[in-house]
């Protein structure tokens, strides 16, 4: 016989209260007033004896009455062997989905997720079909819908586990939508089995964290029939601060002052501590930097001061529970070199001379460095003038080997920009374009000229194209070089003026390209120079000629980088680029994106030449590791199902949902009632019976 | 024969014929008399029982030489001749001057709480109140002075001995008192009589003496020292004579409240052995001293007790010698 509930048996202890009653009874009943005992002496207890005698019966009536209480109670049962589910009874499809994100390095976070995964892996039936699937930025299979089947019944989740077990989280940030969306897209593989499945389910297994990516699903429409239960791994100490470099902005000068890159530190809102410290990991002398920042709030700073002559590439955060995301990797950015080459009248202190207003529109940025060489048209020209140079700017009638010269530069890919100041430099942009006897004439109004049609399509006129910065009719022409645009091969009038002239000319030439503009910036010509579009279009012509590297971004843990200048100049030697831990992985030829970043630190690219370093942080959403609402996923379509209790064994339950059923049909307990009230009532009669023979003769006695 | 030895015989009859039986029309069961709620009207009733007896005993005349009665002869005063004696017995009788028969009656009753316990359907208390009460009255009919004190442990009411109008009705609302002590302390009153009582008196003592005899035997003495006499009546029950008990249960001391278990057939002898031992401690402290001893079961008819009283006196009277002023 089993019990339901067995510690009710310990009410059958209470026997012991008529036992005791029963003793009380005999010494307090019937007392006989004295005069004096002065004569007496107390008898010791010889007749109790014969009185529990007496009562024997009715004692052992009242204890059974208890024991049979208690017995029901304890709800008994006839034990039955239990009968286990058939083995070929429909199984349920799992995608098991650990997050090995960055923030799963915090302490004690993986080791929980392996337990979990140990634990649901345990549970699962011979008939259930199980893939394991691994997300930080990109979704890795572990183990695959087949390769489960394929294992052995008996050890396979032990295999899975141990497979597991090797893992370590990587440094990725949380894409949790997209790892949710191909987990949901696996089943379509055991799908196509045909096997009659009990559910679909996945089992997300993660910190959960703030930072996490899940807008993929916004626009997912999640599939019928698929739920997720999410396993929740919390740490041992919930909060976190976070260090970012925060990227300046290209165009900023470069300055003394803040020559230090920026610094964002996050604090998370449930934070204990508000006192940081930055400091250089791998500089000496550097003073560290207090800063201050409140629970939930971000204070940008710069990078403490490096001693002189000493440079540093890795800054670390002190004072953070958790050090997973408190060291930033930078790499100084350094002004590209532009050469760009002037032909013309060369007097830079001449504010009536277009140099004049070239020199002060070039000015060296973060980004790059433009140096303006210039030359004079009627000194020796040769190609090897124009080497290097990213631009030529001509503004002077060049003799016709000059003239050759940069027709060459441009048909190798160059860009020259002609700025007619004069007439007669149409034939050299004839010569240049190829055009024989070009001629341009002269035209100078009462009044002025504006720019009447611009084509905003055009690479260069494109950053203009926003309503608030496409008004070109502030700049005013005086005067103007009307060109037959039409005899150019391939001419593209980019802008015209008011009166239906081309203002500016796009000729391509082979692999390079010349834009002639029909007037001056200087004074004498027009305004342009002192129009706020002068700059950006100068700029925009630098871009097109190819002289702009393209904006300096931060690298992310996983985000490609391109690396097609090194390639290009490496040629067959190839690239070899050096990771942070020592390894080095050789680019494949036709390969110019560099993908394995897969850990935080600097990078170096060795090519021809000065090696590139370039540095690779972790994500900064990764830093944001305040516990999510499972209901987020709920609000996105995702069904959620509450966690199944992975640490209750699911045999025990069963045994005890099987030993609950047994005790509801036998139902013990009521006989056993019923017998506890039978009793009663014969030991109400005992009890009545044996007062009333008692009663007579205490009263024949007094 | 004199008048004394027919009451010593006659007396000696009635105590050889238990009440009930015989003579027992003559005599009041005690729990008849008991039924009697007022004390005086008991003691009345026992007082008149006794001289209705006196009148068909052949005793006529006695108390002429007992005390202070004698029959009239012509030549003495009229003016003393006892006229309610006359209308009770239809004879002349002459009451002795008060100077020369006055007699000093102390009745020192214990009212402690042992003395609370009766098998009977009364208590040894009610008993005890009632023998004072008839001795008072009795006295008091012979125009004697009668004073009481009760006494548990401590001293209850005192009433100095007098003969006046009024004085017996106050003796008797002391004696009504209940018990309320928690134990008996013999030699205080004592001490407290021999303090008070300068003049030579009668000192009736009435306890159930079930109290340690430690002091008792000094102050008895002291007392007859002072040249009183001294009569002790111990009134006990026929329980606590016999220890009649059959069941086994627990006994409560109605002093103290101590209980303990007993079964009586166990202990019966060994109880009756210190009883004894203990009552006769006290007779042999009465007979070395002089001093009367009487002992009352509660069964036995009040008449005995007073009829005890006056042959213990006449005894006293043949035995001590009077101290002549």
């Amino acid at each position: 016989m089993s019990f339901l509930t067995p510690f009710f048996l310990l009410g059958g202890l209470t026997v012991a209260l008529p036992i005791v009653f029963h003793l009380v009874r005999r010494s307090s009943k019937e007392q006989i007033p004295f005069s004096s005992l002065m004569f007496l002496e107390p008898t010791p207890p010889r007749v109790t004896r014969r009185n529990r005698l007496e009562h024997l019966l009715l004692l052992v009536l009242r204890c059974l009455v208890i024991g049979l209480l208690a017995l029901g109670f304890a709800r008994p049962f006839l034990q039955k062997p239990m009968v286990t589910i058939p083995a070929g009874s429909a199984g349920r499809a799992l995608v098991l989905l650990l997050d090995t994100s960055a923030s799963m390095r915090r302490d004690g976070l993986w080791s929980a997720c392996l337990a979990k995964a140990d634990a649901v892996l345990r549970q699962t039936s011979p008939a259930d079909q199980v893939a394991v699937f691994t997300f930080d930025r990109l979704v890795r299979p572990v183990v695959g819908f087949n390769q489960w089947s394929a294992l052995g019944v008996a050890d396979r989740a032990g295999l899975v586990s141990r497979q597991l077990a090797e893992l370590k989280p990587g440094w990725g940030g949380t894409h949790l939508g997209s790892a949710l969306v191909t987990a949901a897209e696996a089943f379509t593989e055991v799908d196509k089995r045909g096997q009659e499945l009990a559910a679909h389910r996945i089992v997300l297994i993660s910190d959960l964290q703030e930072g996490s990516r899940f807008e993929l699903l916004q626009g997912y429409d999640w599939p019928r029939g698929i739920d997720v239960q999410v396993e929740t791994v919390r740490p041992k100490r919930p909060t976190n601060a976070g260090l970012q470099w925060v990227t300046d902005l290209d165009d900023a000068r470069l300055s003394e002052a803040d020559a230090g890159p920026r610094l964002r530190i996050s604090n998370s809102s449930n934070a204990q501590r508000e006192q940081f410290q930055v400091r250089w990991g791998d500089a000496a002398g550097a003073v560290p930097l207090d800063v201050y920042v409140p629970p939930g709030q971000s204070r940008v700073v710069s990078a403490p001061r490096l001693p002189p002559g000493t440079s540093g590439e890795r800054l670390v955060l002190t004072g953070d529970d958790d050090p997973f995301d408190d060291t930033v990797y930078v790499v100084a950015p350094k002004a590209e070199p532009v050469s760009v080459l002037f032909v013309g009248a060369a007097a830079e202190a001449d504010p009536t001379q277009s140099l004049y207003y070239l020199e002060r529109a070039f000015q060296p940025t973060r980004r790059q460095a433009v140096a303006l060489r210039t030359w004079t048209a009627s000194a020796p020209f040769s190609a090897a003038v124009l080497g290097g140079a990213r631009l030529v700017i001509v503004t002077d009638r060049l003799p016709a080997a000059a003239a050759g010269a940069v027709g060459a530069y441009v048909g190798a890919g160059g860009t020259a920009l002609f700025v007619l100041q004069s007439a007669a430099l149409a034939e050299t942009v004839g010569r240049v374009a190829g055009v024989q006897s070009l001629t341009a004439q002269e035209v100078a109004g009462t009044n002025y000229f504006m720019l009447g049609q611009v084509d905003f399509q055009h690479p260069l006129f494109a950053p203009f194209a926003d309503p608030r910065y496409n008004d070109f009719t502030k700049i005013r022409f005086w005067k103007y070089r009307r060109l037959d645009a039409g005899s150019l091969p391939g001419a593209r009038v980019l802008a015209r003026f008011d009166s239906g002239d081309a203002a500016l000319v796009e000729v391509p030439r082979a692999k390079g390209r010349l834009l002639v503009l029909t007037s001056g910036w200087q004074p004498a010509d027009s305004q342009l120079a002192l129009s706020s579009k002068f700059v950006p279009l100068l700029y925009a012509i630098l871009d097109l000629a190819g002289g702009l590297k393209p904006p300096l971004t931060q690298v992310q843990v996983g985000d490609p980088v391109d690396l097609g200048e090194a390639v290009a100049t490496a040629g067959s030697q190839g690239v070899l680029v050096r990771k942070p831990d020592g390894t080095e992985v050789r680019l494949a030829a036709g390969e110019t994106h560099f993908a394995e970043t897969e850990q935080p630190g600097i990078y170096t690219v060795a090519a021809v030449g000065p090696p590139v370093r370039f540095a690779v942080n972790l994500e900064a959403r990764e830093s944001r590791t305040a516990p999510l609402p499972a209901d987020q996923l709920q609000r996105l379509g995702v069904p959620l199902k509450p966690p199944s209790p992975i640490a209750a064994p699911r045999l025990e339950q069963k045994r005890h949902l099987h030993d609950a059923e047994l005790e509801n049909q036998q139902k013990l307990w009521r006989w056993l009632t019923i017998g506890a009230l039978v009793v009663l009532v014969a030991e109400m009669w005992l009890a009545g019976w044996l007062t009333h023979r008692a009663a007579p003769q205490s009263a024949m006695t007094t | 024969m004199s008048a004394a030895t027919r009451l010593s015989e006659t007396m000696d009859t009635r105590r050889d014929h238990p009440p009930g039986r015989g003579q027992a029309g003559a005599l009041l069961d005690p729990q008849v008399l008991m039924a009697i709620k007022n004390l005086e009207l008991r003691a009345r009733v026992v007082v008149e029982g006794f001289w209705h007896g006196l009148h068909r005993s052949p005793c006529h005349g006695f108390s002429v030489e007992f005390t202070e009665y004698r029959q009239y002869s012509p030549g003495d005063d009229p003016r003393y001749l006892d006229w309610r004696l006359y209308a009770r017995s239809d004879r002349y009788y002459v009451k002795k001057f008060e100077d020369e028969t006055n007699l000093r009656c102390h009745l020192l009753v214990d009212n402690s709480r042992s003395m609370a316990y009766g098998s009977l359907g009364y208590t040894k208390a009610q008993y005890a109140n009632t023998l004072a009460a008839t001795l008072a009255y009795f006295l008091n009919l012979q125009g004697d002075a009668v004073g009481l004190l009760t006494f548990d442990e401590q001293i209850r009411a005192y009433l100095p001995a007098r003969h006046r109008p009024g004085h017996l009705r106050h003796l008797m609302l002391d004696l009504e008192e209940p018990a309320a002590g928690t134990a008996t302390d013999l030699a205080r009153p004592l001490r407290r009589i021999v303090e008070t009582v300068k003049k030579r008196a009668l000192m009736v003592l009435i306890s159930d003496l079930l109290a340690p005899l430690g002091a008792l035997e000094k102050e008895l003495g002291s007392l007859v020292a002072c040249g009183h006499e001294v009569l002790l009546f111990q009134i006990l029950d026929p329980a606590e004579l016999t220890f009649s008990f059959d069941q086994a249960v627990m006994f409560r001391d109605v002093e103290s409240g101590q209980q303990l278990f007993i079964d009586p057939a166990t202990v019966r002898k060994d109880y009756l052995r210190k009883l004894n031992a203990h009552l006769a401690a006290a007779r042999s402290v009465c007979r070395k001293l002089g001093i009367g001893y009487r002992q009352f079961a509660t069964h036995r008819p009040l008449e005995l007790a007073l009829f005890d009283f006056l042959r213990e006196r006449m005894q006293r009277g043949k035995t001590v010698p009077r101290r002549v002023r």
